[in-house]
């Protein structure tokens, strides 16, 4: 029997380390396994998500991290990164590992729903909870929807301008992210 | 601590401030204005994406792109000076800031991108933005202004059980700027302190989030309501009346979730949730509807301001 050893287990660690969204003074590979992170995060409080065994495996370069379920439950709030002895941030990782599963294409069950927020941007200029949760929001908080028929005219009564931008503005916006793939990017999340 | 501004302000437009509570929009003006803090709002500015961001649907690039644009719309009000009223537009803009002066190679990207568009103009010049001394949130811009605040005051909270809710996105990210601490975050204790109330400082949940968690709240309702009843019933624990905030995505998972959330737990939340700014304007004699915009809560503040009139009887 051989014992196979990875000829390189950081390789995932440094791909993760040099993504766009790593604070670039990121102490992934300062991790020491204290499980801060785990103890103070409100997904590892209600679910199975465990932000210091995501790290290690990720340390470990189990790149199957990416399927895992319970990365979903992380709230982004940063918790894990502001108590992190070694300036980790299990946080931006979590979001590096979901960005890796988004450009795989196999986590449009979990993001298409959201897909809403791009096509909103790219209409009024403004990124606003898309409409497919209004029903259910109306339903929990009496009078919301009430609310918003009323927003324009609440916004007169507090002498704030209009909530959309220009057109111009719009066009420039449309004609910016189409270059950066943004537009392929939401239609692939809608399938 | 680093020097804040009190001029050359773009006063930077947020969508849930906008969309969900605009009372903070014109409560913050109201006390720039009685304070002499200079601003100026672009509407051509575009929100900073910070939703559909952490719901994962803006990746990186397209978040910077965003705020680059942005950053030129500041540059060219002579308004470098970028003022935040949601915590989340301060963690994507101050992260861009970041981006764009320390990874050339994606500055170069991101400019290329401009130039490809005919928007020359737009293109980022390295540090011409600085993390700290550019990007504020407006809690900030108070606390450098707070006696002045202070001589203005003739509403009296000193009769309520004040506590306070420090975003996630404020204290947590970039916490090295952090003003008034992130282990015990107590920027907004201090603002409420200088008004002349007392706050009841730490209580056991004070560091919790919020439980919006972005995607949590649509799409894993029952995670994001535990997390957000339990900060609740830590409240009531503390018999607490009114709960301060600093962020719009916060103040909406609160206000607009309690009566949902006492229904559902069979207690009893009676917790008053107001934006610091509309403490403040309220406490300084901003008028009710046409600038705290009460009108917009789900937990009716007309209750608080009644019991404040009666007092004063």
């Amino acid at each position: 029997m051989s014992v196979q050893i990875e000829n390189n287990p950081l390789k995932f660690a440094r791909k993760i380390l040099s993504d766009l969204r790593a604070s670039e003074d990121m102490g992934l590979l300062k991790c020491v396994q204290c499980g801060m992170c785990t103890s103070t995060c409100p997904g590892a409080k209600n679910s199975d998500y465990n932000p210091r065994g995501m790290v290690e495996k990720v340390l470990e370069g189990e790149e199957s991290i990416i399927s895992d379920e319970e990365i979903w439950n992380c709230f982004y709030c940063y918790t894990c990164h502001s108590v992190c002895p070694v300036g980790n941030n299990p946080c931006e990782i979590n979001q590096i590992l979901r960005g890796i599963a988004i450009d795989k294409g196999i986590a449009n069950d979990k993001v298409g729903s959201f897909a809403g927020y791009g096509d909103s941007f790219l209409t009024i200029g403004i990124g606003a909870m898309p409409k497919s949760f209004f029903m259910e929001l109306n339903e929990d908080i009496e009078g919301w929807l009430d609310f918003k028929s009323k927003l324009e005219e609440i916004r007169e009564e507090l002498g704030l301008g209009s909530i959309t931008i220009s057109n111009e503005s719009i066009e420039e916006i449309n004609t910016l992210l189409k270059k950066v793939g943004f537009n392929k990017r939401i239609e692939e999340l809608k399938k | 601590m680093k020097s804040i501004p009190d001029k050359n302000i773009l006063l930077f437009k947020s969508c849930l401030v906008s969309t969900e509570y605009p009372g903070i929009e014109s409560s913050t003006k109201y006390i720039f204005d009685k304070v002499g803090v200079e601003y100026v709002i672009d509407h051509d500015q575009s929100c900073c994406t910070g939703l559909g961001h952490y719901s994962d649907v803006f990746n990186q690039t397209s978040t910077t792109l965003i705020a680059t644009r942005n950053f030129h719309l500041a540059k060219k009000n002579n308004a470098k000076n970028i003022t935040v009223m949601c915590a989340t537009c301060y963690a994507i803009n101050k992260k861009s800031v970041k981006l764009l002066n320390n990874n050339d190679q994606f500055r170069e990207k991101i400019n290329a991108v401009f130039e490809d568009s005919s928007m020359e103009e737009m293109k980022y010049e390295k540090e011409s933005f600085n993390p700290s001394d550019n990007i504020f949130h407006v809690v900030e811009v108070l606390f450098n202004k707070k006696d002045e605040i202070n001589k203005y005051v003739n509403m009296d909270f000193s009769n309520f059980r004040i506590a306070t809710h420090h975003a996630c996105h404020y204290c947590k990210v970039h916490y090295e700027d952090t003003i008034g601490g992130f282990r015990n975050p107590r920027i907004l204790d201090e603002l409420v302190e200088s008004l002349g109330f007392n706050t009841i400082d730490w209580y056991n949940t004070k560091r919790n989030t919020c439980g919006a968690g972005f995607r949590q709240r649509f799409v894993n309702k029952p995670i994001s309501m535990k997390v957000t009843g339990d900060k609740l019933l830590e409240l009531n624990k503390e018999n607490v009346d009114i709960l301060i905030h600093m962020c719009p995505n916060c103040q909406m998972q609160f206000d607009r979730y309690q009566p949902y959330l006492s229904k559902e737990l069979g207690v009893d939340f009676n917790v008053f949730h107001l934006n610091i700014t509309q403490l403040i304007a309220l406490a300084i004699g901003g008028d009710p509807y046409k600038t705290v915009g009460i009108q917009t809560h789900t937990v009716s503040i007309e209750p608080l301001i009644r019991r404040i009139l009666d007092i004063e009887v």
